[in-house]
């Protein structure tokens, strides 16, 4: 479903050259949920724009269905790291949500009943007429991830998308991604620095090296498709894997 | 729970009044002040107030409504909304690409530093003397505070929502529309007000150069032929006119904007 091939970016500009990432390859395949794990400033933000269509790579390319992709593609979305800013201040919950899809020229009716049907699926169903800064954090986050479900994608993109709010609230979060996934079957790159947020949620991780960034290990999560906060994370495999991620990591922050 | 409906309404009302009385307690005072210490005056400059707001109904009537103050109004908006529509379009085009910023900018804060009434007898050569050339007048001075707001408002999208609109498609008129203009819409205001007062000023200024009609040209007549409480009448009404067009723009700068001032409210900014 998407490929990226030798990828490399490097940043250049006020006379400072960054090389951000210097060789990545790896395929997600379609209905797959991938986590990327990496230490901060590590060029996660940095490849997943490049996925997604909003920066182009210095060499390299990616592949989205077979066709490269050389802006963002009408078959992905995207949800960012800044949630907050990712909102349209100015309209209403279900503006935000349906902005995309005027974009997309569907009907009326057609837009309506997939606004609804996003926001019934992330529990925010009488919040359409609210201001996204008359929401919490967490509501916010919901939003969001409710636009980039009414946009129907194929892909969905996703960068450290609950850094920011507290620990309760993120593992309703988590859990909704889940589920959304399974029930929706879209494939998901899921980007974070959470190490037990990447072997929770992912059917397989990727271990990012530290800047500039190659892919140091690919681990495949084989715990049962059915998670909960409560057993999964006490699962003896999950505390395995985790610490097998925590090791890589840690390697990887240490630069080897 | 809650409060009877009754009471609520008779609460909402009394904040209403309260607010009321609170705008139009000084203004009161100073009405009151004038009128006493005017009150026995006998400089022929400084009439009475009394005497102001007596001739005040015989001056100004519907017929001079009609003939000085209706022109003066039609040519100030002309002028504002030309201002407004070129101001936001040129400001939009400037402020969207850097190397037309690079280009611009030094002309415009010369032009921009060039006192308006300076440009009259230019414009006078250009435009004739006729409703023309105080359009032009009013537009020529109201367009900068407009023009460079909007520059400053397209150039701070914020790059998250501008990346956000990029993401989904959002392009072209839509972009312009629903995300670059809403989101510079807090500055293109702060600008539309500063030009309405210019506007304000311009409009009198123009009439006090070559009009046969217009209040500023009619407060001009008054002074000319010493009728100075009749003078003193035009320069309240031009007042009452100003304070009347600035709360019409604080009522639609409620509208659009509200939802600048809720989030400036939440205090809830980004993460
Ligand atoms: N627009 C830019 N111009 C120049 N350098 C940049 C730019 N964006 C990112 N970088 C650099 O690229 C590197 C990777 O940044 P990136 O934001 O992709 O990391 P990240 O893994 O997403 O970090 P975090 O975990 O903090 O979100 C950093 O060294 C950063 O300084
Ligand atoms: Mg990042």
């Amino acid at each position: 479903m998407l490929d990226v091939q030798g990828l490399h970016k490097v940043y250049e500009g006020s006379g400072r050259r960054t090389e951000a990432v210097r060789d990545l390859t790896f395929s997600v395949a379609a209905g797959e949920l991938v986590c990327l794990v990496g230490p901060s400033g590590c060029g996660k933000t940095t490849l997943l724009k490049c996925v997604g269509g909003l920066l182009a790579p210095t060499a390299g390319e990616v592949r989205l269905a077979g066709r490269p992709v050389d802006g963002p593609p009408p078959g992905m979305a995207f949800v960012f790291q800044e949630y907050g800013r990712s909102l349209f201040p100015w309209m209403r919950v279900g503006q935000n949500v349906e902005l995309p899809l005027k974009q997309k020229r569907l009907s009326r009716q057609r837009r309506r009943a997939l606004v609804a049907d996003a926001l019934e699926s992330v529990g925010l169903a009488d919040a359409a007429g609210a201001y996204p800064w008359q929401l919490s954090g967490g509501m916010q986050q919901r939003v969001a991830i409710a636009r980039a479900l009414a946009y129907e994608p194929e892909v969905l993109l996703m960068d450290e998308p609950f850094a920011a709010v507290d620990a309760q609230t993120r593992a309703e979060l988590e859990d909704l991604v889940r589920r959304l996934w399974r029930e929706r079957g879209i494939t998901i790159l899921f980007v974070t620095h959470d190490i037990d947020e990447a072997v929770y949620l992912g059917e397989r991780v990727l271990v990012l090296s530290a800047s500039p960034t190659v892919v140091r290990e690919q681990l495949k999560v084989d715990l049962p498709d059915q998670r909960d906060q409560l057993h999964t994370r006490v699962n003896p495999r999950f505390a395995e894997l985790r610490t097998r991620v925590y090791e890589q990591v840690q390697a990887a922050k240490r630069g080897r | 729970m809650g409060v009877p409906p009754a009471r609520r309404t008779s609460g909402m009302w009394g904040k209403a009044l309260l607010r009321l009385v609170f705008a139009l307690a000084l203004p009161a005072v100073l009405v009151a002040l004038w009128w006493a210490a005017s009150a026995g005056s006998t400089n022929v400059y400084w009439p009475p107030l009394r005497t102001v707001f007596g001739v005040f109904p015989d001056v100004w009537t519907g017929e001079r409504l009609r003939g000085d103050v209706l022109p003066s109004v039609l040519r100030l908006a002309a002028g504002y909304t030309a201002a407004a529509v070129a101001g936001v379009a040129l400001g939009t085009v400037i402020g969207s690409w850097r190397r037309v910023r690079a280009l611009c900018e030094p002309v415009l804060e010369f032009l921009r530093a060039v006192p308006p009434p300076v440009l009259v007898p230019v414009i006078m050569l250009f435009a004739g003397i006729g409703d023309t050339m105080k359009i032009a007048v009013i537009a020529s001075g109201c367009v900068w505070p407009v023009l460079l707001n909007t520059v400053e408002g397209v150039r701070a999208v914020d790059p998250v929502l501008a990346e956000t609109a990029r993401s989904y498609g959002i392009t072209g008129v839509a972009r312009l529309r629903d995300v670059v203009l809403r989101s510079a819409s807090p500055q293109i205001f702060a600008g539309l007000r500063q030009a309405l007062s210019i506007g304000i000023i311009l409009m009198v200024i123009s009439e006090m150069f070559a009009a046969g009609n217009g209040l500023g040209f009619t407060i001009v007549q008054f002074q000319r032929g010493f009728a100075i409480p009749d003078m003193w009448t035009g320069i309240l009404l031009l007042g009452l006119l100003g304070f009347l067009l600035s709360v019409l723009f604080g009522l639609a700068e409620r509208r659009v904007l509200g939802w600048y001032h809720g989030l400036r409210a939440s205090g809830r900014r980004s993460p």
